[in-house]
């Protein structure tokens, strides 16, 4: 048996709430408050908890642990994702998958690490008015956040999935990556996206959330912060409700008082709780340029087992097509794997009846690649809108001309690497298409094909942006250090401060940057730290 | 006047269809599925399955007996907003007056045949009317990915979970 650390900490005197037991409504204060325990609020809590300060960490959803992996997706989905993974944008063209649980989606993310692409930290000095923040500077946060997380490039053969991708690059000539992943001890089974069962994903939920528990911080699970109450330029309390186990209201409110209070609920929640609490906002960029990456998927069937459930779920990437026309050009796309389950495959494919029986039952000759594209650096590429809606909030993310451009050349791209790797049939996932034989029918079919909302699906599970980080207040909310610009007692620390998105999976550039801008938030909170931090970090 | 202004608030309301999808806990107990639509879905089942499903009757209605079950599992954890948009379609598809907006016709589903039914689903499929792509996708994605999530039906994915340790779930 695994042994469950999470049920050992809690045995051993961890602070762990679960706000849905509570019967009466309850004040609490420490010196900061966290709102959100994922990439950016872990990294947060572990070290302001070890600068000495006495931190609470907020949680909306439950706090599971290994025991509850039980590698199936009927349960993974609605215990750890938000909407039980059917969550879309307003319009229902892009599928978002987020994680909703203590960990936040590094619970139930695929492990890939990669640092903030060198052009994306340009483009944001150069035209967002960044300060800062330059490969050079963020090398030792990474290193940093890397040797914290144990990221290290995957020394086993990346399974025949990733391979495919890895086959295809070598017989094209293209760019292709191995992938550094955040793992320790892994078993190679291929079920990261469900919860590691093995803790061997070294996810907040298994590093810096027990740490910061450890030396003194509490978690409360099961909360949801309604309200950031404001007086003049301070946050004097966050308004809260306790959620029962069905995430429903279970009618106890909460109060959270503290010095000072972090955003990290990730950046649908974070722009929405602040539009909720009407924070200042004069130019109006609150919830805007909300970016996703949003990503096409194209099907191919090997005569040999490609078995996509198993295994490292993403081992190779390839940048081939992220840069090709500039930062802020025709938009670039990356090139990965997903991990192929049965209800993600299902649901993802397109058609019924005998035609998606016939696919199912090649289940594991079916090889997937996806094609993320880099939103947010073209002038004409605006992204999305979080707005709240009277029974919540909603993401707008119109689809434009732009986009499917750049879909078209992905599929293309797609099919052209899946030939090359050996595929016998390629399948864009679009309605309208079928199965494509060779390489020469698929570039005119998808020359020709009909792109469209709805009619092709576009998937996310990179949510960035909504709340720009920088130091030109007509285009940033909160500066380069993640401080409000209008709230002295508020920090943002999460996804949603990224002025574009990354053309690179985010986690490690949320690492990173937090373990920076906390850092910094440290000293200040505390000039006479309990532990030193590092001296290139001068606060502000 | 009072028949046109139902149309609009059915139409006004059908615009909402939204649909995300599925999923189930494999607790079922406390389901009450006298509400879950059986008998409209026993006739879409089998469209939506066909193929996957097994041929020799008796494992065939057990597959679309937990496929019910998984389905009003689903809908239990999905957000208010999602149930309340499939539990409209639904009605639409059970009422006359829906059943005329959605499919052009008041026939029963249940007095359909297959090839009619596949009809019905491929006008929405390819409709230009976003509401009844998204009922489509909707309804689809509810049905594929109840069904799928139950082991019982992996057997022709030659798809089964590792077995980790003694004691695995």
């Amino acid at each position: 048996m695994i042994e469950d650390p999470i049920s050992a900490g809690l045995a051993a005197g961890w602070q762990h709430l679960d706000a849905g037991t509570l019967k009466q409504d309850r004040l609490f204060e420490a010196d900061v408050v966290i709102v959100g325990s994922g990439a950016g609020g872990g990294v947060a809590a572990e070290i302001l908890t070890q600068a000495g300060l006495q931190v609470i960490l907020l949680e909306a959803g439950p706090l599971k642990s290994s025991s509850d992996f039980n590698m199936e997706e009927r349960r993974a989905y609605p215990d750890l994702y938000q909407q039980a993974a059917a969550m879309k944008t307003a319009d229902k063209g892009i599928s978002l998958f987020q994680g909703r649980a203590v960990g936040g989606s590094t619970t139930i993310n695929w492990t890939t690490c990669i640092r903030t692409p060198e052009a994306t930290l340009d483009f944001w000095a150069g035209h967002k008015g960044v300060a800062g923040l330059s490969g050079a500077s963020l090398a030792p946060w990474f290193e940093r956040m890397e040797r914290r997380l144990n990221v290290h490039e995957w020394q086993y053969e990346p399974n025949r999935n990733n391979a495919a991708l890895k086959q295809g690059c070598i017989a094209l000539g293209w760019d292709y990556t191995h992938i550094k992943r955040n793992v320790s001890g892994c078993w190679n089974t291929g079920y990261c996206g469900m919860g590691c069962p093995v803790n061997a994903k070294q996810s907040m939920l298994v590093t810096c959330i027990p740490a910061a528990l450890q030396a003194g911080a509490q978690l409360l699970s099961g909360v949801r912060v309604v309200k950031i109450e404001q007086h003049k330029d301070k946050v004097y309390a966050l308004k809260a409700e306790a959620l029962d186990s069905a995430g429903k209201p279970s009618g106890v409110a909460l109060m959270f008082k503290a010095r000072h209070y972090i955003l990290s609920a990730g950046a649908i929640h974070t722009p929405a709780l602040l539009l909720r609490s009407g924070a200042v906002d004069p130019h109006e960029l609150l919830g805007k340029r909300t970016f996703l990456h949003p990503s096409l998927l194209s099907g191919a069937l090997f005569n040999e087992a490609i078995n996509g459930h198993s295994g490292a779920p993403q081992s190779i990437y390839s940048d081939q097509f992220v840069w090709q026309h500039g930062a802020a050009g025709e938009l670039g796309y990356k090139l990965e794997v997903p991990p192929i389950h049965p209800v993600l495959i299902a649901s993802k494919t397109l058609g019924y009846g005998s035609s998606h029986a016939e696919l199912m039952a090649q289940f594991n000759q079916l090889q997937v690649t996806i094609a993320l594209v880099r939103d947010g650096f073209h002038e004409q590429s605006r992204g999305g809108q979080v707005r709240l809606t009277r029974s919540g909030y909603e993401l707008d993310y119109p689809l434009d001309d732009g986009f499917w451009r750049a879909a078209r050349r992905a599929f293309a791209s797609m099919a052209e690497l899946q030939f090359a790797a050996g595929a016998r049939k390629v399948l864009p996932i679009s309605e309208g298409m079928g199965y494509l034989n060779s390489w020469a029918e698929a570039k005119q079919a998808i020359a020709t094909m009909t792109l469209a909302p709805l009619k092709t699906p576009v998937a996310s599970a990179h949510v960035m942006g909504g709340c720009a980080f920088g130091e030109d207040k007509t285009q940033a909310m909160v500066d380069s250090w993640g401080q409000s610009h209008y709230l002295e007692n508020l920090s943002v620390m999460d996804g949603s401060i990224f002025p574009t998105s990354l053309g690179a999976n985010p986690q490690l550039s949320i690492y990173a940057i937090v373990a920076r801008n906390a850092s910094a938030l440290a000293k200040r909170l505390r000039p006479e730290p309990a532990k030193a931090v590092p001296a290139d970090v001068r606060g502000h | 006047m009072e028949r046109r202004t139902f149309l609009l608030a059915a139409l006004t309301g059908t615009a909402a269809l939204a649909l995300g999808s599925y999923l189930y806990l494999p607790e079922l107990e406390g389901i009450d599925t006298d509400q879950d639509h059986r008998v409209l879905l026993s006739v879409l089942l089998p469209v939506f399955l066909d193929g996957a499903l097994p041929e020799v009757e008796g494992p065939r209605l057990q597959a679309l007996n937990r496929t019910q079950e998984a389905i009003a599992a689903s809908m239990a954890v999905l957000p208010s907003h999602q149930q309340q948009e499939l539990q409209h379609l639904f009605g639409l598809l059970e009422a006359q007056l829906g059943l005329l907006l959605l499919t052009g016709s008041l026939t029963p589903l249940m007095l359909r045949s297959p090839s009619e039914l596949i009809q019905m689903l491929e006008r929405w499929r390819t409709s230009y009317v976003d509401l009844l792509v998204t009922a489509y996708q909707g309804l689809r994605e509810l049905v594929m990915a109840s069904f799928y999530a139950c082991p019982e039906h992996w057997a022709r994915l030659h798809y089964a979970k590792p077995r980790l340790f003694d004691g695995a779930q």
